[in-house]
């Protein structure tokens, strides 16, 4: 077992880092969690978590950021060689508290965050209930999981609504406070559904159909764009009127779009949870 | 080893020039704007472009490709009415996504169409909606919403006739919209989506409002 002892002349040098990194960690990790705004927000629960989840390793590797930057900068000012000859410095060995210290606090950190992780990814990825609101469907089906189609092709996305009859629209509205159920799927090549507000990214693949859960939680708007590359016109495959309004205006705007496409609606393929690329073309 | 390193050095000299000359080509292959009415623009709608009643381009280096002609880079104003006409003379392929089938973003969402029916008869009126599955192209500029159609010549309509569809759409301001074909009519591509789909001057153009 290795002794360890801090040199009589070192002592001002611990207590002047540790000092100046307690001061510094907490002055950033506060302005971090007064300040900084980390995507995706909170327009839904599930980038809420997000947000949340992102903002707690920020200010965990904060600190730790910090004093390895610190322990640079200060031995490069107060440890810098001078004299023009090269001297060894003196030996070091190996030391077990001080290494089954940070083997342990690295251990406890790393299996927290892996925690929080999971369980964020879990809770993303499985049906939410809105606080405060029943689990089970209301009589005004306020709280039952609607069911959403996010079609992607080139180079547009349009959507379906299964509850209203699968109506096909060019915009994607969604209802405050009722859990929605996106299902993601393409018609051609493979696209990728980003409505980063929403903190949703799934992937489009024709013939998938791919689960993601989100309940809003604020109104307002959210853009919606393709995150892969898929042809010349990728770069506009994107949507800025994307909302998420009351269920009173979502009704109001449901039936609009009903009446609006109500006669290509009667051509419009059955609703299904995915479709493959037909019609192939003349000549392929 | 002076002379190994000026081979080297020109090889590398003659890479880099030939790399700049390939990227500064491809950029600069831009087909032509349409200058006119600017109010106004007329387009042909074909199966082959060498081979159109109009506008055909004999010379093309895809002579085969599906297009829209004379080209597709076209320039309107801003916040103005653009009336269209398009002469439709390819046959249907089918619209991947039966939605597309509805006119919309047009004044009225809907467009006026001379065409020839199943039997060959002439006909003309006001459309909303065609058969999805009779779809030979569309004009579609997604950020001014406006997706229009175009029925394909029916098999029975008099050789080289063509559907004539007109409409209107208001332009908002200045920018470029890019517009598109949302029928996966590139033949010979995988699922028909590659080739005149993905390149200027054929099934891709820009809007130049201005």
């Amino acid at each position: 077992v290795s002794t360890f002892r801090i040199e009589e002349a070192d002592r001002p040098h611990i207590i002047r880092l540790v000092i100046i990194w307690v001061v510094l960690s907490a002055i950033a990790v506060i302005a971090e969690l007064l300040f900084l705004q980390i995507p995706p927000g909170n327009q839904t629960v599930q980038g809420q978590d997000q947000t949340n989840t992102m903002l707690l390793m920020t200010a965990l590797a904060t600190p730790v950021f910090i004093g390895v930057v610190l322990m640079v900068i200060y031995s490069a000012i107060y440890f810098r060689r001078t004299g023009p000859e090269l001297v060894d410095g003196p030996p070091m060995r190996g030391n077990t508290p001080v290494q089954v210290v940070w083997i342990a606090a690295s251990t406890v950190i790393v299996l927290f965050l892996a925690l929080v992780g999971i369980s964020t990814l879990a809770t993303n990825s499985s049906a939410q209930t809105v606080p405060g609101q029943p689990s089970s469907g209301t009589a005004g089906g306020a709280a039952s999981e609607m069911q959403v189609q996010v079609i992607a092709q080139q180079w547009y996305f349009t959507y379906r609504y299964a509850d209203y009859g699968g109506v096909e629209t060019t915009h994607l509205y969604l209802p405050v406070d009722r859990p929605v159920v996106l299902h993601v799927t393409s018609l051609d090549i493979i696209h990728s559904f980003w409505a980063y507000q929403l903190g949703v990214k799934a992937d489009a693949n024709p013939g998938v159909d791919n689960v993601f859960h989100v309940t809003p939680q604020k109104l307002g708007s959210f853009q919606v764009r393709c995150a892969e590359l898929c042809g010349i016109w990728h770069g506009q495959m994107s949507d800025s009127e994307g909302r998420v309004v009351s269920q009173s205006d979502f009704d109001t705007w449901i039936a609009q779009q009903q009446q609006d496409y109500a006669a290509i609606q009667k051509v419009v393929p059955s609703y299904a949870p995915y479709y493959f690329p037909v019609p192939l073309v003349k000549g392929s | 080893m002076a002379r190994r390193l000026s081979f080297t050095a020109a090889g590398v000299v003659v890479v880099i020039i030939l790399v700049v000359a390939f990227v500064g080509l491809f950029m600069l292959r831009r087909p032509g704007t349409l200058e006119g009415q600017p109010t106004s623009i007329h387009l042909e709608t074909v199966g082959a472009v060498a081979s159109a009643n109009e506008w055909p381009r004999p010379d093309d280096p895809h002579p085969d490709w599906v297009g829209y002609l004379p080209t597709t880079i076209l320039r309107v104003p801003a916040n103005a009415t653009i009336n269209v006409q398009i002469d439709q003379e390819d046959s249907a392929t089918g619209l991947r996504n039966a939605f597309w089938g509805k006119v919309f973003g047009t004044e009225g969402n809907t467009m006026h169409m001379k065409y020839f029916d199943d039997k060959g008869n002439p006909q003309e009126g006001d459309i909303t909606t065609i058969d999805p599955t009779q779809a030979a192209h569309t004009f579609a500029i997604p950020d001014l919403g406006v997706f229009v159609p175009l029925l394909g010549v029916s098999a029975n309509a008099p050789a080289g006739s063509a559907n004539i569809v007109t409409f209107s759409f208001k332009t908002k301001g200045p920018g470029i919209y890019h517009w598109q074909c949302f029928v996966p009519c590139g033949a010979k591509t995988i699922f028909g989506n590659g080739g005149p789909m993905q390149t200027l001057g054929y099934m891709a153009g820009e809007l130049i409002v201005s």
